[in-house]
């Protein structure tokens, strides 16, 4: 019972957040309210006991994500800013597609019988990590390993881009040239 | 049976006898969370008095000794004094974000104690992957520290954060894997394992060589990422004023005031619990008479012992190094803390696997 | 399975992130002003691994099955591999002007082999896992390398929108997938359908899981990234987006659907019919108006992309031949037309349609090979691409899909119109400006030779067909 309530509390401030994060004018309180969204979902976790995942959760979202998107924020916005509120075209249309969306999911799910998975699931984290470094059936190790891959991509895209960048960089400073994106790339 | 455990069961059966089941659980949430807000009051400010009167000490004068017997009321009285205060923010600052920020901070600290044990079966939330979980949480207080810097609308509070920023994300990685290296022996995330795992040795003598290089790189991304001197740059008071709550005045300057020593508390006791025993006492092997004597001081004061050690080291490296720059913070954890953790590991996993160890 | 094993089926993985590896090696340990000799060491290693990936493989399934290949499989990673090996030789000057003095040379070889290997593993993927990680190791460096043009803001632009939008299909994609994993409880595509294939949960999610490759392969309704990412990204970028990357999603789509989601055939037929007649006619009535040249071509891979289908929705072993045939005749067709236009690119910085008038003029051979190429897109006897064209019709019609087949080769008639503008302008037109007469590096040369033996032995050779057609009969 009162884990039902704790669900529905949690399941209720996802929802608020996700549609205030949508609908904020302004980008760091939408960063914040996904922020709350992300949090409540860790906190479901830790309701049904998934709390490795809860705690990933919490690292890869709250920790690492949040922070780097709020950095990039205040690197590049200012408190004054504010976006722009699209036109009545747009709004109504986006609401429509999310209706439909809404709609279509929440028949699926209320017309499908969801079969529960039988037996206990092991989640130690021991086991865990075994299944990581197993490469017969049901482990891990090639996904693991073909992502340490997609990392190392991801970082040398990285920092290749913000070093070459460097250059123009300076090239720009020198001859007086605006050095933001948003500032240059402005419609004629 | 531990005392402690003793207290918790007692307390347990008391609620039990007084209400039904279902209230009684409630009951004891409500009072584990009172427990923990009235701890962090009380050691916020005891510890505020401490650096004050160490600080003191290592500069050959008194400290506060007016208020109380040896001072001790200063900080009570420091703290109803801002309690009193008028807030005082920015015009132009953006005062939903401005007044969250704070919450973050306390959230996050508050979260990150109800793991530690303070004694045996002494925590609020012995989870299978305490540790991992106390690193996730505490990477969420960084947010806080950010949005105050952007919510104030201050130049020097902006950058102050954005230099907090770099810098936590930088030493979480060494705190992280500097902790890792030391479940590597015991086997297991739960702080309660950590803990009975060093009832014959300490870690710290149990993995010798790589476990004392853990502890030396925690203890320094310790400091780092509770933004002390010498890695203070965070409020560098020569620089950017207060840092990134030079706007902020009364109860909420309090609030940062208080999770900032708080968190110097968490790391301590983290430092202690897995390098240093915990609750454990001073146990040698299977001397059984030395370790039944020392099983007489209870476990709750050897944890603050340990812990208090741990403070007075971070409050002597204060008074010790001269503060760094921040492309040398940057190159410290990079270049140097990072590799050598990452070989610290391999070493260690080495010597487990080969079982050197006590 | 033991070692022995996971290293010799697996050689192609092992080889390309060998590569990888070296040069990551060679970046960190090599000195600064040296690093232009990695670029032939590149190259030359990666000539061999084309070379090696022609050794035959084995039908094998490794790591529980999450990794599983066949001879099929390695044919297609060994088309992925020649297409590759030309956009290096066509990239070789360009990267040696403009990426090596910025020190950005070596990891654009990094990110090509990265988003190569990460190809092999999309189309041998066992599981959902392993294909998600493929999917989005072909994708997001390629978003980068896509801004690797720092001077132009347009470029920036293409890797932000391609980023953006990557992310967008990857998400919904991933919950078409969890929503199937909801039904099914099992992540591994053996025995994924076995009895579920009637739930409207799992068809919802299947959708939804379609729309995330379809945005890859760029099918209209998820084109709209296509044009403008063609046209601000380098041109090696472009090509190895429309050329590479499309042929992978592809042959993945090809074989999920002929394959894992068979049972479902009664819905993705109907969703990739629609999806053809869109692809077709939009890709086309757009091409019609382009006049930069790249975005032309984008506009005509997307028409392109229509094509395929019909060899999907045909289906069986033939259709499957014809996808992959067509695959390989268009990637030598379409990196023969990217490749000239680089070349003039490289030279002259010019990339609009009216540049080229008169060029036949000043670069006779050059214009010859853009004629051959696009004779080959718009499916003129008797170069290749016209026996493509002609399996794909014949395996729909051979399945009855008459109506289908009136609309695309409407559309063909359509297309003829637009690709013989550009023909038209260059050999028929003077004009008082052209492009002065290039002259292209060796590496260059190399590369549009490849393509236009591929395209005419293709076309004059039958043997192909039926080699890639005893693959597909021995894989279904």
């Amino acid at each position: 019972m009162t884990e039902r309530i704790i669900f529905y509390i949690l399941a209720f401030i996802m929802i608020v957040f996700s549609l205030m994060s949508v609908t904020s004018t302004k980008i760091i309180r939408s960063a914040i309210y996904l922020l709350g969204v992300l949090m409540a979902t860790a906190g479901l976790y830790f309701l049904f006991n998934l709390n490795f995942l809860g705690a990933i959760q919490l690292t890869v979202y709250a920790g690492g994500i949040m922070v780097l998107i709020v950095i990039a924020i205040l690197l590049t916005h200012h408190v004054g800013f504010g976006l722009p509120v699209p036109d009545k075209k747009h709004m109504i249309l986006g609401w429509l597609a999310a209706m439909i969306g809404i709609t279509i999911s929440f028949f699926q799910f209320t017309t499908h019988t969801f079969k529960p998975k039988i037996g206990n699931l092991d989640d130690r984290v021991s086991k865990m990590g075994a299944d990581m470094l197993h490469y017969g059936d049901g482990g891990f190790v090639l996904p693991f390993e073909v992502i340490s891959i997609l990392l190392l991509a991801g970082i040398i895209a990285a920092i290749t881009i913000a070093k070459g960048g460097i250059p123009h960089l300076k090239k720009r400073l020198k001859s007086g040239q605006p050095t933001t994106v948003s500032s240059s790339t402005k419609k004629q | 049976m531990h005392g402690t455990e003793r207290f918790t069961a007692a307390v347990h059966q008391w609620l039990l006898g007084m209400f039904s089941p279902g209230a009684a659980h409630i009951a004891e949430m409500v009072l584990t969370g009172l427990a923990y807000l009235a701890f962090f009051a009380v050691a916020g400010l005891a510890l505020v008095y401490l650096e004050r009167r160490i600080a003191a000490f290592f500069q050959v004068r008194l400290g506060p000794n007016r208020v109380g017997p040896f001072g001790l009321l200063q900080t009570v009285a420091d703290a109803l004094k801002l309690v009193a205060k008028e807030p005082i923010g920015t015009k132009k600052a953006d005062h939903f974000l401005y007044s969250l920020a704070p919450y973050f901070l306390i959230i996050s600290s508050l979260m990150a104690i109800s793991v530690i044990p303070m004694g045996a079966g002494f925590s609020a939330f012995d989870i299978d992957v305490g540790v991992f979980f106390l690193i996730a949480v505490s990477s969420v207080g960084v947010l806080g520290i950010l949005i105050a810097g952007w919510g104030s609308y201050n130049k020097y509070s902006l950058i102050g954060a954005l230099r907090s920023g770099a810098q936590m994300i930088s030493y979480e990685l060494s705190v992280g894997l500097s902790l890792l290296t030391m479940i590597l022996l015991v086997g297991s995330l739960r702080f309660s394992d950590v803990v009975q795992a060093q009832s014959d040795y300490w870690l710290i003598f149990k993995g010798h060589i790589p476990a004392f290089i853990a502890f030396v790189i925690f203890i320094i991304s310790g400091t780092a990422e509770s933004n002390r001197t010498p890695f203070d740059l965070v409020e560098a008071e020569s620089e950017l004023g207060a840092g990134f709550h030079s706007e902020y005045s009364g109860i909420q300057f309090a609030f940062f005031f208080l999770s900032e020593f708080i968190n110097m508390f968490i790391i301590s006791a983290v430092a202690a619990t897995v390098f240093l025993g915990g609750w454990m006492p001073f146990h040698i092997g299977d001397l059984e008479g030395f370790n039944h004597i020392m099983d007489y001081i209870p476990g709750p004061v050897w944890f603050f012992i340990k812990t208090g050690f741990i403070i007075f080291l971070m409050m002597w490296f204060r008074w010790t190094f001269p503060r760094l720059r921040i492309d040398q913070l940057m190159k410290l954890e990079w270049k140097y803390l990072l590799p050598l953790n990452l070989l610290n590991i391999l070493l260690m996993a080495f010597f487990v696997w080969k079982g050197w160890y006590l | 399975m033991n070692w022995i094993d996971i290293v010799t089926i697996m050689r192609d993985e092992w080889s390309i992130i060998g590569i990888l590896i070296l040069l990551l090696a060679g970046e960190i340990l090599v000195d600064k002003k040296q690093l232009s000799m990695l670029i032939p060491i590149a190259i030359g290693l990666f000539v061999l691994h084309t070379a090696m990936s022609f050794i035959p493989g084995d039908k094998a399934t490794l790591f529980g099955g999450m990794y599983r290949t066949n001879e099929m499989m390695h044919f297609m990673k060994a088309i992925l591999n020649v297409a590759v090996l030309i956009i290096l030789f066509q990239s070789y000057d360009w990267v040696k002007t403009t990426l090596l003095p910025n020190g950005m040379a070596n990891a654009f070889y990094m990110l090509l082999f990265a988003v190569l290997s990460g190809m092999y593993f999309l189309i041998s993927a066992g599981d959902f896992i392993m294909f998600f990680i493929g999917f989005e190791l072909s994708t997001l460096p390629i978003a980068a390398m896509a801004a690797f043009q720092l001077k132009e803001m347009r470029s920036t632009e293409a890797g932000i929108k391609l980023v953006l939008l990557a992310g967008l299909a990857s998400g919904i994609m991933l919950y078409g997938i969890s929503l199937m994993y909801a039904v099914t409880g099992t992540l591994y595509f053996d025995g994924f359908l076995s009895a579920y294939y009637h739930e409207p949960l799992l068809v919802f999610g299947f959708i939804l899981f379609l729309s995330g490759l379809a945005f890859k392969i760029s099918l209209v309704p998820f084109h709209f990234w296509a044009p403008d990412v063609y046209e601000g990204a380098p041109i090696a970028i472009t090509s190895l987006l429309s050329v590479v990357s499309k042929a992978a999603s592809v042959f993945i789509l090809m074989i999920l659907l002929l394959t894992v989601f068979k049972d479902l055939s009664d819905a993705w037929k109907m969703v990739l019919y629609i999806l053809a007649v869109l692809t077709m006619t939009i890709g086309n009535l757009f091409a019609l108006r382009q006049t930069n040249m790249k975005r032309f071509l984008a506009f005509s891979s997307i028409a392109q992309a229509g094509f395929i289908l019909l060899g999907i929705l045909a289906g069986g072993a033939v259709g499957a031949a014809t996808v992959i045939y067509f695959v390989l005749i268009y990637v030598f067709t379409n990196l023969g037309a990217f490749g000239v236009i680089q070349a003039i690119k490289d030279e002259s910085g010019k990339e609009d349609m009216t540049d080229y008038t008169g060029l036949y003029r000043t670069n006779p051979k050059l214009s010859l090979v853009l004629v051959l190429a696009l004779f080959s897109l718009a499916g003129i006897p008797p170069v290749a691409g016209f026996f493509g064209k002609f399996f794909l019709f014949s395996a729909a019609a051979g399945k009855g899909y008459y109506i289908l087949l009136i609309i695309a080769v409407i559309n063909v008639t359509i297309s003829l119109y637009y690709y013989l503008l550009p023909i038209r302008a260059m050999l028929l037109r003077t004009s008082d400006t052209p492009i002065p007469t290039t002259k292209s590096g060796n590496m260059m040369r190399i590369g549009l030779l490849i393509c236009v033996a591929g395209i005419m032995i293709l076309g004059l050779y039958s043997p192909v067909y039926s080699f890639v057609l005893g693959l597909t009969q021995s894989w279904l």
